[in-house]
């Protein structure tokens, strides 16, 4: 069983930004597709969508699972229902945010889901406080609080509140956040919980530069790109390809921060990421 | 010669039994069938030692045989194709081994009008093997004696004349070192200690001359796919190879926590860019090389630090290099100088350096002057296996040898698996090529088993392995087999959109059969159990499939700060799969007779 998991909410009427959320171009991607690989880079299990009944979704990465809601209208904690449901037996807790945090970053998804990790049972959720405000989907819930919050739904008792006041909470406000190092250095003003909402938020957001990453291509396609490291604003994987003139491919590859190896140009990207590009045509 | 109408194209349909104890030889003939169930290389090879190696035999003794095996494509257009297999029981694993090289002994040894020649016996005194069209002949190897495998190259070609080419083997081989290699035009057939076991024989060289033509079933459709192949080996599939060799892996591996560094303790090195090929090649690059009938040109010569030249590929760099913690690439090209003079492989070699290395830091050999990272340790290291004097001789049986003869717990750092030291890939960020390292029947190998590429694909979760890896693991030990058998040189692997059916369309307009992807398949699985049977006849058990225990005890962080891990449980369920996806027992043996008896099925 997975340790960590993640549940991106997809499912709101977006009734401000008179638009689908989850649809919202983002650096040639979506939001959706944003928010669901940020999470999935930061959790070790199965990262769940939970959409409306018949909501239409673009496209996301082949791992990631969608589940509907079974009701529509009934907010939050049914999406988080629908998405501890799913999680099921595969992992121990779930990191559950909305789809329009277009900021966030790796770094917070791992300093939300650590203290629970850590902890042997005694917290059910860690809630993050930022700017005075309790941020009840950019936080981290213990999956067994799925009977909980089905009991609350039960008794139509449908804000999230409800749950929160019935189970152990550990809130970590700016401080305690930012006392992680990883966190401190790559998103100080913890940016990761603005969301958007309107147009002009989103225009807003929008506008703002590109995630500030390190870019090194090896083997032959330093030839071709230039040897070394460079820094680079991009938000995707493709777009970080594009700026050192590289296409991604059957012959290229790339592995954020040494980790998977990767050739989906929509992959997120958050500063501070090094990337690598790579000759898929490894051996000797 | 003559060749017989009913002999399908590409082949002669014999393979040459030489006994050197007496320079007798008999002719073997090859059936239709045996031909198209094991192609040639690998395969028929294996087939070979079945039929020709007394079970149980000491490696090295005198009726162990040793097969030089060419294949249907050899002599044709078809880029690549010029490359043969040297196959004998190893003396290093106790198993099959199997090793590849390339260039004009494949194109004039299959000339002699043979399809393999099999070396048995023990000449009463060193001896060169000569094969013709006049025959077989042994003559005095006295001259030669004691010189590298190149030295001996030449003065060979000197001695007989330049229609002569020679595979040899070095001063190591004649000193019984178990990893020693047989060298042809300064290529290896590297792994296994197949040096060992030619030089046991007291044969030095064997020498072959072609005096023979072979057809194929279709010549204009042959010239017309080698065009085609020729195309698309300078296509993208190859850059890599062409412009800066295998070495271009050494800084990409270091950068995904691939590089095996200091006896595998670690699995990147800080000195790694110093030996890099984007930096080395500006400045070291002399030449570039191609085997015969290669359109690529993969090999690299650079210089060393003393104006030498030295051929480079990542696996002579990797082992002596970041393995030994050494990043001076003067010590480290120098080191691979010496180990091609000497005719060693270079991953044994350095595999076994790196084990001598923990135990001298442990204080588990009286060896104070072998410390990692020390260049001139591992260059007088080097120096010592080959004349196997002083730490040299124990070294020189290779890391699980030496660490029975050690002991004290040496054994859980020797990293080998079935006794062959483990090649530049680290398996617990390569789930797949873990797997494929642990069941292959030469050992730890990335030649037989090229499942990296699953890994490094971007299908594949390289931080844990399941059921997806099995496959991958699978398919790749397939692609192997045939590629191995036919022979077509790995370097052109990615240029074929659907191997098996483009493999199949070359062997059919070769030999004229109506062979399909789906026969082909089967004959890669053929081949692979066709392996594991030799390797069980010769006392293999489940316990030989395993890796060593360090990849078992601690998890890899990578630099994003997640762990890969390779437990043994999640390697026992792979293994177990693989068993299953291969039809074998729980036991991993083969439930059916998978190697043909007789010769002309």
């Amino acid at each position: 069983m997975a340790k960590a998991a993640g549940v991106v909410l997809a499912g709101g009427r977006s009734s401000r930004m008179g638009t689908p959320k989850a649809a919202l171009e983002w650096h040639g991607s979506t939001l959706l597709r944003r928010v669901t690989g940020v999470v999935a880079r930061g959790v070790d299990g199965p990262v769940v969508v939970v959409a409306a009944r018949d909501q239409e979704l673009p496209d996301v990465d082949a791992h990631v699972e969608v589940v509907r809601d079974v009701l529509d209208g009934r907010g939050p904690l049914q999406g988080l229902g629908a998405g501890l449901a799913a999680l099921a037996d595969r992992a121990d807790v779930a990191f559950v945010c909305s789809t329009d945090l277009p900021f966030l970053h790796v770094a917070f998804v791992r300093a939300v889901v650590r203290p629970l990790l850590d902890d042997a049972a005694r917290t059910d959720v860690v809630l993050p406080v930022v700017h005075g405000y309790r941020q009840p989907l950019v936080a981290a819930y213990r999956t067994t609080l799925l009977v909980a919050v089905e009991r609350l739904l039960a008794a139509d008792r449908l804000r999230p509140a409800h749950l929160l006041d019935e189970c152990h909470v550990l809130k970590l406000d700016q401080s305690a956040l930012l006392a992680d190092r990883a966190l401190a250095a790559a998103d100080p003003g913890l940016d990761s919980v603005v969301n958007v909402n309107d147009p002009d938020g989103y225009a807003a957001a929008r506008a703002r530069p590109a995630p500030d990453v390190t870019v090194e291509c090896f083997g032959v396609l330093a030839g071709a790109a230039g040897r070394g490291t460079r820094r680079v604003a991009a938000a995707t994987l493709g777009e970080a390809a594009r700026a050192r003139g590289l296409a991604l491919g059957p012959h290229v590859i790339a592995a954020v921060n040494g980790d998977q190896i990767a050739r989906d140009p929509d992959l997120p990207l958050v500063t501070g990421d090094a990337v690598a590009f790579l000759s898929a045509d490894a051996g000797g | 010669m003559t060749r017989v109408p009913a002999v399908p194209g590409g082949y002669f349909g014999r393979a040459l039994a030489v006994d050197v104890t007496d320079g007798s030889a008999d002719v073997l003939p090859l059936g239709t069938q045996v031909l198209r169930d094991h192609i040639g290389g690998v395969g028929l090879g294996a087939w070979l030692l079945h039929e020709l190696a007394p079970a149980g035999a000491d490696p090295l003794a005198a009726e162990s045989p040793l097969a030089f095996v060419f294949s249907p494509l050899v002599g044709t257009p078809l880029t690549t194709s010029a490359k043969f297999a040297v196959v004998a029981k190893s003396p290093l694993t106790g198993f099959l081994t199997d090793a590849l090289a390339s260039s004009h002994f494949a194109i004039a040894g299959k000339l002699t009008g043979h399809d393999a020649i099999v070396v048995r016996g023990r000449a009463p005194e060193p001896s060169v093997l000569l094969v013709d069209g006049d025959g077989v002949r042994l003559v005095g190897g006295g001259a030669v004696w004691g010189l590298p495998a190149a030295d001996t190259e030449d003065a060979l070609r000197d001695r007989l004349g330049r229609g002569w080419r020679v595979a040899a083997v070095g001063p190591a081989a004649e000193r019984l070192v178990r990893y020693a290699t047989i060298s042809h035009d300064g290529r290896h057939a590297g792994r296994g200690g197949l040096g060992a076991v030619l030089a046991a024989k007291n044969v030095k060289a064997v020498a072959v001359r072609a005096a023979s033509r072979v057809g194929v079933a279709d010549p204009a459709g042959v010239v017309g796919a080698a065009r085609a192949l020729r195309a698309r080996s300078f296509g993208p599939a190859t850059a890599k190879y062409r412009e800066l060799g295998t070495l271009a892996n050494l800084l990409a591996f270091n950068a995904i926590s691939t590089l095996p560094t200091r006896n595998f303790s670690a699995a990147s090195f800080a000195g790694a860019p110093r030996l890099a090929a984007e930096e080395l090649a500006q400045l070291r690059t002399v030449a570039r090389h191609s085997c015969a009938s290669c359109t690529i040109g993969c090999e690299h010569i650079y210089a060393t630090g003393t104006g030498r030249r030295v051929r480079v590929e990542y696996e002579n760099v990797f082992a002596l290099g970041p393995l030994c913690g050494v990043d001076d690439p003067d010590m480290v090209l120098e080191a691979s100088r010496r180990c091609d003079e000497l005719g060693i492989d270079t991953i044994s070699t350095g595999g076994t350096i790196a084990w001598a290395m923990e135990c001298a830091e442990r204080g588990l050999v009286e060896a104070p002057w072998l410390r990692f990272g020390d260049g001139a340790a591992v260059l007088r290291a080097v120096d010592e296996i080959g004349s196997r004097t002083g730490l040299g001789d124990v070294l020189a049986e290779g890391s699980r040898r030496a660490a029975a003869s050690v002991g004290r717990g040496s054994e859980a750092f020797a990293v080998h698996v079935k006794g062959m030291e483990m090649p530049g890939y680290e398996p617990r960020t390569l789930p797949a090529m873990a797997l494929g390292l642990a069941v292959n029947a030469r050992g730890a190998d990335h030649n037989r088993s090229g499942a990296y590429e699953a890994d490094l694909s971007g299908d594949l979760d390289r931080t844990s392995g399941g059921a997806a890896h099995v496959a991958a693991a699978v398919e790749t030990e397939d692609r192997a087999a045939v590629m191995d058998s036919l022979i077509l040189c790995k370097f052109l692997r990615r240029a074929f959109d659907h191997p098996f059916a483009e493999w199949a369309e070359l062997l059919r307009l070769v030999t004229g059969w109506d062979v399909d992807e789906e026969e082909l398949r089967a004959t890669a699985r053929r081949i692979v159990l066709a392996k594991r049977s030799f390797n069980l006849r010769e006392g293999w058990t489940a316990a030989d499939d395993w890796l060593p225990q360090r990849f078992l005890d601690t998890p890899v962080t990578l630099p994003s700060g997640r762990t890969a891990s390779l437990t043994a449980e999640r390697l026992r369920a792979m293994i177990d799969d693989y068993y299953r996806i291969r039809g074998l027992d729980q036991e991993g043996r083969p439930t059916t007779a998978v190697a043909g008896k007789g010769t002309a099925r």
